[in-house]
């Protein structure tokens, strides 16, 4: 199990497009991949399941990943925080 | 087996947010103001501090919502003035969260003057006790039940609450989506949240976001509710029965018979736990509605897999006491 804190940096949030390319860039990965806010924890790799987040800019999430290839999901995914989404 | 999730339950509620979301239910007007919104609840259960009042004060619970009814009003009134707010004040000396006077009694000016300095809140409904403290423990039960967001689709199936849960991409959504064809109402799809209600009662319902759509893939996106209209659809229901879809495993074992069923445990509440090995060409949706059926037909008092046990020890029964019998016997000379 790997887990890691990440913050929302676009400004408009996880929206739509950021919340797609977020599932398609977990489903790549065999590991598991859930994501933990408020208290609640959800799939990562279901869109339903990541918009139900409604995660604004600023919010801080739980990433855990668990399976074979742990390491090089977490980092894929936490690449996507890092550039905002490609968004301002 | 046990489902492992993670549980969520909100530690407190401010006095505040008890009255805004309570004012027109429990019909609360408050007597000093917005005072003490701030203060926090930490207890779902309330406290009537009849004791305390009479001087009472050991094992107060005044960490409790306080509810002054027709007793501690009644007795506050029969002392004198000084004694009556001696009294008052030794309750107020504890950091209690707030105090709601029921059937519209009054308090007092200089009782409602000392809970102000103390910066308590001081509410009034115009309902009875019993009835005030039905609908005040029914919201804080509620607001402190205990609470997981599931990963499965939650479907109403010929009345029954059934879950389907297995991984990502195995077909929980579709099996969905046919179970609501046939006539069968969505609750939520991917996300279904779980309350525990009580003891052993667990709701499920979709979050407030993405309530009704659905995820198929290669698809998109679709809004069930739009597309099937108001029939298709449910908000909450009482979950009662778990499928989980697997892939076919020839190495593992599967009930035979339906006698040795084994529960599963969701938020400390049991259910009945079906395990279904799925591949091309079988129809899961039929299977879904059967399960809803049977376990329909349980809960009637009708369990097929101990009528047929029971049936077949009756036949073994009476063969062992005659000879020469066959395994069916046709009806003379009908030959249709």
């Amino acid at each position: 199990m790997f887990e890691v804190e990440v913050i929302i940096k676009n400004k408009a949030g996880l929206h739509t497009r950021p919340a797609a390319q977020l599932v398609k860039t977990a489903a790549k990965f065999k590991s598991d991949f859930y994501i933990y806010k408020d208290g609640y924890e959800i799939n990562g790799k279901s869109i339903i399941g990541v918009m139900t987040l409604a995660a604004e800019q600023g919010a801080k999430l739980n990433l855990r990943f668990d399976g074979v290839d742990q390491k090089d999901a977490a980092k894929a995914v936490c690449e996507l925080f890092d550039r905002g989404f490609d968004e301002a | 087996m046990k489902l492992e999730v993670k549980e969520t339950r909100k530690k407190s509620i401010t006095v505040g947010y008890l009255y805004e979301s309570n004012k027109e239910r429990l019909a609360l007007t408050l007597l000093n103001g917005e005072t003490g919104f701030e203060k926090e609840i930490i207890d779902k259960n309330f406290h009537r501090p009849g004791l305390p009042l009479a001087g009472y004060v050991d094992l107060f619970s005044y960490n409790r919502v306080q509810i002054f009814g027709n007793t501690e009003v009644k007795y506050l009134r029969h002392l004198s003035l000084e004694d009556r707010i001696k009294s008052f004040k030794r309750i107020i000396e504890f950091d209690i969260p707030c105090i709601v006077v029921t059937s519209n009694n009054v308090l007092g000016d200089e009782l409602v003057q000392l809970a102000t300095e103390k910066k308590i809140a001081v509410m009034q409904t115009s309902l009875e006790t019993t009835k005030f403290i039905y609908f005040l423990s029914d919201f804080l039960d509620d607001q402190f039940s205990v609470q997981a967001a599931v990963h499965g689709s939650f479907v109403d199936v010929y009345g029954i609450g059934v879950l389907l849960m297995g991984r990502s991409g195995i077909g929980k959504s579709e099996i969905a989506l046919d179970l609501v064809e046939r006539g069968h109402r969505l609750v939520a799809d991917d996300v279904v949240m779980i309350t525990r209600k009580g003891e052993g009662i667990l709701m499920g319902a979709g979050s407030d976001i993405v309530k009704h759509f659905m995820e198929i893939r290669g698809l998109g996106l679709i809004d069930v509710r739009s597309m099937f209209g108001i029939r298709a659809i449910r908000f909450q229901k009482r979950v009662e029965v778990v499928i989980e879809l697997t892939d076919w495993n020839p190495d593992e074992e599967y009930t035979r018979t339906g006698l040795d069923t084994e529960g599963i445990e969701i938020v400390g509440v049991e259910l009945l736990h079906v395990k279904l090995p799925i591949f091309p060409g079988k129809n899961v949706t039929v299977i879904c509605e059967v399960i809803a059926m049977n376990y329909l037909l349980k809960h009637y008092g009708y369990d097929a897999a101990k009528e047929f046990a029971k049936r077949l020890e009756a036949v073994i029964d009476e063969k062992s006491k005659r000879i020469g019998d066959r395994a069916i016997n046709y009806f003379e000379h009908d030959f249709e």
